[in-house]
């Protein structure tokens, strides 16, 4: 295998980019760093950020990629991208020349996702470097406070870490919730009667953005601490859209590199790999769902369907799940023999439903319930008690929450709320209290 | 529009102190589920540099997730042929074997760590936050031998400790102020210097008495291996064993165990055998504390070595022979630096009803030196051995 050379690179990309604007996408610049495998992983463990600020949870994310590479329980890492302008992908020097190509016309497919799915549209990607390399600096100042000290910021972004994905699945800005409430409040003078905002009367509607919520309105935070929580609460309105739309940025992606490269004058010693690794790619992961795979089966059905122009839109206005309702059809799932299975008793994993007549309905709504942000638990904020008791509610629909997991989190919502939290769910169908 | 090029400016290694941080949390991971951990290891035979791996138990990040009640999960079956009832794995059952974790259990996502140490890393993570205040000084005081160590010489002394050197670096002194002065004699015959060796010539090594504590501990390892042993009081017995010995063994330069098992008679036996040994028969204490004395006075002379000796039962003893055995621990208390007792009585195995526990009849003798302790179940052997050794736990209690 062949080193690759900046100069490769560069020559290579002329042409990518050459064919990328001949298939209408409209990407972000692309800042190419190339890395070794070490270095890699070290981006990888930051989400790709440049900077980020520091926390154990990515050490321990950096040890665990080490080892699964070194058991070669994964293969090693192809892409790594992320949504900033311009983007910053990372090229490891240690793959060959035709993965070089792959990886970039698969990050020309990414970067003109971010730049334009409807998802991302309040990501800010043009100030997301600073914004982290000023998070970081701040933590570090809090670390660095005599005052404060390594293990309560560490505690603290604990617990915000534990409850990170529960923020709005909306595209939205990030918004100002003292002001959105107060403009509520001067609207519905009437049926409130209150000359100000009263914390006893909050959210006047469930507030789906616990750490917004509890940043602003938490009674005893000190200003360091609504900091640390307004910096995990950031980057998670940054990450939520990548969460919801991971099987459409996948296939899109993957739609692109593949056609590109196969528009491309690739050498016969380069296209024979490519196409191994392509396959490698998209296969399906028997037993579960590949995002690779699905996406990028949707996607080239959409093309074959309804044409190119069709494709360009549904990356613009989906996201996964109003994606697959829209698109995935019965002979889809034949085609993925797509099937639905659960645990009976004793353990035993058993076949639900199999894409037939009867069946395939019954399997994409199952599949539905666990892609994008589905698989994450809704939890809202009701309100808060004359004893500043924070009430949280989970929207229950069929599923449980592991008991076991939730208390461990109600722990750290107490912590960030600095007050007794509940948590109202279903268990055994009846009303359970945390 | 093309793209841009660079090298990643590498800012040296930048998880490194993420990553030192997540180690300071595995580590007191480590020391937290230590009592699952020790059961495994064989306690000696290992020279403390031989590494084991330990599968500890992944920091956890918790957050909201679906449990129990899974709704049917949706999946791909590639080139397979899936039919509807068809019986696709099973769910990874939780409960696996003692000290076997290194199974995930069914709980979503639990994650496993090989943390490799070597015991020496392992013992040093158990002990060194244990604040062990005034008792360890006690209980690990150590004994004053005198020992003879040549310091310098002396111009008085026997015969046998005469220095030929350095009475000879004397004589070639005196020598030469001599000839300086001229006062050499010569020998008319040969013409050769007459110079003999005088008594101040002579020098003689000095021995000095000097005092210095013994490093050196033995450990009595008694444990009752009757019929009403089971696996599982063995099990804990050796986690506390295990403790123990490490725990001694970091504090002494020599350490030498012996394992006395006992039914109505002591065997010393070796540690395979200890903890491998068949369960059968009564209980009777007395004759093995008589042998453990014997031996202790035969082979590791109280004024040399360290004695310890740790005894764990599940508190049975024939009632005629609890006189006896008391009057024995007596002595035998007074030989070591610590003598405990560890009644090992897990929650879920009653006890022979009527019997008097020794544990009980073992209050009388409690002090400094003689230490009981209770186990009920894996996490107290921690416990009991801070009982043993720290001052604060004890004092709780």
């Amino acid at each position: 295998m062949s080193k690759c050379t900046l100069k490769d690179l560069q020559f290579w990309d002329d042409q990518i980019v050459e064919l990328g604007k001949k298939r209408q996408l409209d990407w972000y610049e692309i800042a190419y760093e190339t890395c070794d495998y070490h270095e890699m992983l070290g981006a990888m463990a930051y989400h790709g950020m440049p900077t980020h600020y520091n926390h154990w949870s990515y050490g321990k994310s950096f040890e665990q990629q080490h080892t699964h590479y070194q058991l070669g329980m994964t293969g090693l890492p192809y892409e790594l991208i992320i949504n900033s302008d311009p983007c910053i992908a990372y090229l490891m020097l240690e793959n060959p020349m035709y993965l070089q190509i792959l990886i970039m016309a698969h990050c020309v497919g990414h970067s003109d996702f971010f730049k334009n799915n409807r998802n991302f549209a309040f990501t800010r990607a043009d100030t997301v470097v600073p914004r982290m390399r000023h998070a970081k600096k701040r933590i570090n100042s809090y670390i660095e406070d005599p005052n404060i000290g390594i293990e309560r910021v560490e505690s603290l972004i604990d617990a915000c870490h534990a409850i990170s994905y529960q923020v709005p699945r909306y595209p939205m800005d990030i918004p100002n919730l003292e002001e959105n409430y107060e403009i509520f409040r001067q609207k519905n003078l009437q049926s409130l009667k209150k000359n100000k905002l009263d914390l006893k009367d909050l959210p006047y509607e469930p507030e789906y953005d616990i750490l917004g919520f509890c940043a602003e309105f938490g009674p005893d935070l000190d200003d360091w601490e609504r900091d640390v929580i307004q910096i995990v609460r950031d980057e998670a309105y940054y990450f939520m859209p990548q969460i919801r739309t991971k099987i459409m940025n996948e296939g899109w992606a993957c739609l692109q590199h593949y056609n590109i490269l196969n528009e491309l004058d690739l050498p016969q010693e380069y296209h024979i790999p490519f196409l191994k690794s392509h396959n490698q790619v998209v296969r399906p992961h028997v037993g579960r769902i590949n995002p690779y795979h699905l996406g990028f089966h949707l996607f080239q059905k959409i093309v074959e369907r309804h044409g190119y122009e069709e494709a360009l839109l549904a990356r613009e206005v989906h996201n996964d799940e109003s994606f697959i309702r829209q698109y995935l059809t019965r002979e889809d799932c034949e085609e993925l023999n797509l099937f639905s299975f659960s645990a009976k008793d004793h353990g035993q994993y058993e076949v639900d439903d199999v894409s037939d007549n009867q069946g395939w309905e019954e399997v994409k709504e199952v599949l539905i319930g666990q892609i994008g942000a589905n698989s994450i638990p809704t939890i809202y904020v009701d309100g808060v008690s004359r004893r500043n008791e924070l009430v949280l509610h989970h929207e229950y629909d069929g599923r449980e929450l592991e008991l076991q997991y939730a208390r461990q989190v109600m722990g750290h919502i107490e912590r960030i709320w600095g007050h007794d939290v509940t948590l109202i769910t279903i268990i055994d169908d009846a009303p359970y209290e945390l | 529009m093309g793209s841009v090029f660079s090298h990643h400016r590498t800012n040296a290694d930048r998880s490194a102190r993420d990553r030192s941080r997540h180690k300071q949390k595995i580590e007191k991971a480590l020391k937290d589920g230590i009592h699952d951990i020790v059961a495994d290891e064989s306690i000696i035979g290992q020279d403390g540099k031989k590494k084991i791996r330990i599968p500890v138990k992944g920091i956890k990040e918790y957050k909201f997730v679906y449990g129990k009640n899974q709704q049917p999960q949706a999946g791909s079956g590639g080139d397979a042929d899936v039919q509807r009832g068809q019986k696709i794995g099973q769910k990874k059952k939780k409960g696996q074997g003692q000290g076997k974790p290194n199974k995930a259990g069914d709980k979503p996502g639990e994650e496993y760590y090989d943390v490799e140490v070597t015991l020496e890393e392992l013992a040093e993570y158990l002990f060194k936050d244990l604040e062990l205040p005034d008792l360890e000084q006690k209980a690990l005081k150590e004994i004053i031998a005198e020992k003879f160590k040549r310091k310098g010489y002396r111009s008085d002394g026997i015969r046998p400790r005469l220095s030929k050197k350095e009475s000879a670096k004397q004589r070639i002194k005196r020598k030469m102020a001599a000839r300086k002065q001229g006062k050499i004699k010569i020998d008319p015959e040969t013409g050769e210097e007459i110079f003999p060796f005088i008594e101040q010539d002579l020098r003689y090594k000095h021995i000095a008495v000097t005092k210095k504590p013994v490093s050196s501990a033995c450990i009595f390892f008694i444990m009752d291996v009757s019929g009403s042993m089971t696996q599982n009081k063995k099990y804990l017995a050796r986690s506390f064993f295990f403790l123990l010995y490490q725990f001694i063994r970091s504090r002494y330069e020599k350490t030498e165990i012996v394992f006395v098992a006992h039914d109505t008679q002591p065997y010393e036996v070796d540690e395979e055998k200890f903890f491998g040994r068949g369960t059968g028969g009564g209980t009777k204490v007395s004759p093995t504390i008589e042998y453990v004395i014997e031996q202790a006075n035969k082979r590791y002379n109280p004024n040399s070595w360290n004695l310890y000796a740790f005894h764990c039962s599940d508190g049975d003893n024939w009632s005629s022979d609890m006189e006896k055995t008391i009057q024995q621990n007596e002595i035998l208390k007074s030989m070591c630096q610590l003598y405990g007792y560890c009644e090992i009585t897990p929650h879920d195995e009653i006890r022979w009803a009527g019997s008097t526990a020794l544990s009980e009849a073992y209050e009388v003798l409690e002090d400094k030196s003689f230490k009981v302790g209770h186990i009920h179940e894996k996490s107290d052997v921690w416990k009991c051995f801070k009982t043993f050794f720290g001052s604060k736990i004890s004092l709780e209690k």
